[in-house]
């Protein structure tokens, strides 16, 4: 087994609704998808985030595009409008997501 | 849904003696506005429809391009992120004529002239909390340019401030859709209520012959849906009972499920053609003029997403299928105004350079209620930077922190809540990014400090800020910080999110000319 991280084998989107982050976990090709639809659960994802996300993490699979969608609850301190962090709009949990680290087969 | 569409007289943009100078006399020129409802797409079976812009303050470089190349025939702006009103509210709280995004003003000089004449039409929700003002500033900046004819169409409605007690005396309880407790369980002040609206406006206001549409809270995609309806006539409700139609309306669903899906990926302008991408990153393309999304749609509610190929950025399954997840929660139930989008069988698929081809989009009736917006007041935000160079200057700016933290302590102010990160380590994102070695940190070039404090008047901030200059000479060695790098009072609005049946909803559609 070996270490890496999403980033080499992924890429991903996030954004906002409201106190709500989106991440979108977009596999590079169909084998990296089964990796990620095997390793990446809501539970690491809310596990990775620590104190940023303060409530439950939702995981849907969208196998069409080799994708999975983490919906993050209660993660934006209260959304944009009264956020006092620096990025308000969680454009970087995206960034955060993809420095998580997996063990696959060597 | 009860609306009307209500013809007004033209509106007289010198009425005010606003223009009618000699200056504007002398620079009216001549512009012929071309009505061909299809510019130059593939005929009459399909239209180009292009993200023009992807926020309030998004430049409008690429949609100009696309006016000039006649590179789509409807641009459509998506002025309103969630975020937006908020924003809009705070300009009205300080003058009632605004509320409406300004850059619509300067694009009233820019982009609408060339599009115009090249016979583009323009749908907008640019209009924010005060469409009809807006509509009055566009019309006079046209007016001055002597460019006539422009059919403007107000839609209004949305505005559901003056009706929120009635609902409550009604029996809504305008439960928060993220918490579940009762509006009547909240002391916030409320500064606006906004409905998100759906497509039939739009297409109603292009049925009347409107050349601009300056609409306010519909639903972004609902931009592009209202276009396609107008266009293809696709049935927005059943239009009666029986097997058949239900057949046709299931149909019909699936189209407007694609068109949803559709205006989604044009919403946010560059974000599908290139722009914020982890998936084509190094990006091996020009950014700074990157060109925005154009969608071919036909009848069929399939599409071909491209961009103009004078321009930058990329379009490929990549940029669109980042797009697609892009704000979306569950992708087999996308919620909007007039259809639940099922987004999961999507096909999307390179067919040439530059050319992706987008179907598979499925479609289910409308949901029963509509999601309302609330704002309110939140107090404000003070926040200010602070840098520290090596040597030291992670254990620097920790001191420095103790001490701010000391100083603020002993304030006889009231402090809601205060949050210090060290830009550098963890400014983005807190405590979940990993604290780099001591022997990094050690030998770190520079680290930068931001400080932050939530208050509920307007001294606290001012005198948090003041009170800690004093550690420029009392402080760690070698402090910069330069007052007006952060910003003091920044009001803060919250949204109350609700959903409401659509009873209470009254639309209107305006039509100017100018």
């Amino acid at each position: 087994m070996k270490k890496i991280k999403l980033l080499e084998i992924a890429s991903a989107r996030s954004g906002d609704k409201n106190n709500v982050c989106n991440i979108g976990l977009m596999a590079r090709s169909p084998e990296f998808y089964a990796i990620i639809k095997e390793k990446v659960t809501a539970e690491k994802v809310k596990t990775h985030f620590k104190d940023l996300i303060k409530g439950a993490v939702i995981r849907y699979e969208w196998d069409a595009i080799e994708s999975l969608n983490f919906v993050c609850n209660q993660a934006l301190d209260g959304g944009a409008s009264r956020s006092l962090r620096m990025d308000t709009l969680g454009k970087n949990f995206s960034s955060h997501l993809l420095r998580m680290e997996i063990e696959i087969e060597a | 849904m009860d609306r009307e569409i209500k013809k007004t007289s033209p509106l007289n943009p010198l009425s005010k003696g606003e223009g009618a100078n000699d200056e504007t006399t002398k620079t009216k020129m001549t512009v012929t506005i071309n009505s061909s409802p299809l510019g130059r797409s593939g005929g009459a079976s399909s239209i180009k429809i292009a993200g023009a812009q992807g926020f309030y303050g998004d430049s409008p470089k690429a949609a100009i391009q696309i006016a000039k190349e006649k590179g789509a025939d409807y641009l459509v702006i998506d002025s309103l992120a969630e975020l937006t009103l908020s924003i809009l509210q705070k300009d009205k709280l300080k003058d009632e004529n605004l509320g409406y995004a300004r850059d619509i003003e300067s694009m009233a000089y820019t982009l609408f002239p060339v599009a115009f004449k090249n016979g583009i039409k323009i749908v907008t929700n640019s209009g924010g909390l005060n469409p009809g003002v807006a509509a009055k500033k566009v019309a006079t900046s046209l007016e001055k340019q002597g460019i006539k004819g422009i059919k403007i169409a107000v839609i209004t409605g949305d505005n559901l401030l003056p009706r929120l007690q009635e609902m409550q005396q009604a029996g809504l309880t305008l439960e928060n859709l993220d918490s579940g407790v009762p509006l009547s369980s909240s002391a916030s002040e409320i500064t606006h209520a906004n409905v998100y609206t759906g497509a039939h406006t739009i297409a109603e206001a292009l049925d009347s012959g409107a050349n601009l549409i300056l609409a306010g809270r519909v639903a972004d995609p609902c931009l592009t849906l209202g276009i396609l309806i107008h266009h293809f006539k696709w049935n927005l409700l059943p239009s009666a009972d029986g097997e058949d139609q239900r057949a046709r309306y299931q149909n019909d669903l699936d189209k407007l499920a694609s068109g949803i899906a559709i205006g989604h990926l044009l919403e946010c302008g560059g974000q599908a053609s290139g722009g914020n991408s982890y998936a084509e990153w190094p990006m091996d393309y020009s950014i700074s003029n990157l060109g925005y999304p154009i969608a071919e749609v036909f009848e069929d509610g399939t599409a071909i997403f491209s961009k103009l190929e004078s321009q930058g950025g990329k379009v490929s399954r990549n940029t669109i299928r980042e797009q697609l997840i892009y704000e979306i929660h569950d992708p087999s139930n996308y919620i909007t105004p007039d259809v639940i989008v099922d987004l999961t069988a999507v096909k999307i698929e390179e067919i040439e350079k530059n050319k992706v081809k987008f179907s598979g989009i499925k479609g289910k009736s409308r949901p029963e209620k509509l999601k309302l917006s609330i704002g309110q007041m939140e107090g404000y935000m003070s926040d200010q930077f602070f840098f520290f160079s090596w040597p030291y200057a992670h254990q620097k700016a920790t001191r420095f922190i103790e001490a701010v933290k000391e100083i603020w302590s002993t304030l006889p102010v009231n402090i809601e809540r205060a949050e210090f990160s060290l830009i550098g380590t963890n400014g983005i994102h807190g405590d979940a990014a990993p604290l780099p070695a001591k022997e990094i940190l050690d030998e770190i070039n520079e680290i930068g400090i931001r400080v932050v404090v939530k208050h509920n008047d307007l001294k606290t901030g001012k005198i948090c800020m003041q009170s800690i200059i004093c550690l420029g000479l009392n402080g760690p060695p070698g402090l910069i910080g330069i007052p007006g790098w952060g910003k003091t009072d920044r009001l803060m609005l919250s949204l109350w999110p609700t959903l409401i049946p659509r009873e209470w909803v009254k639309e209107k559609v305006e039509i100017v000319e100018s």
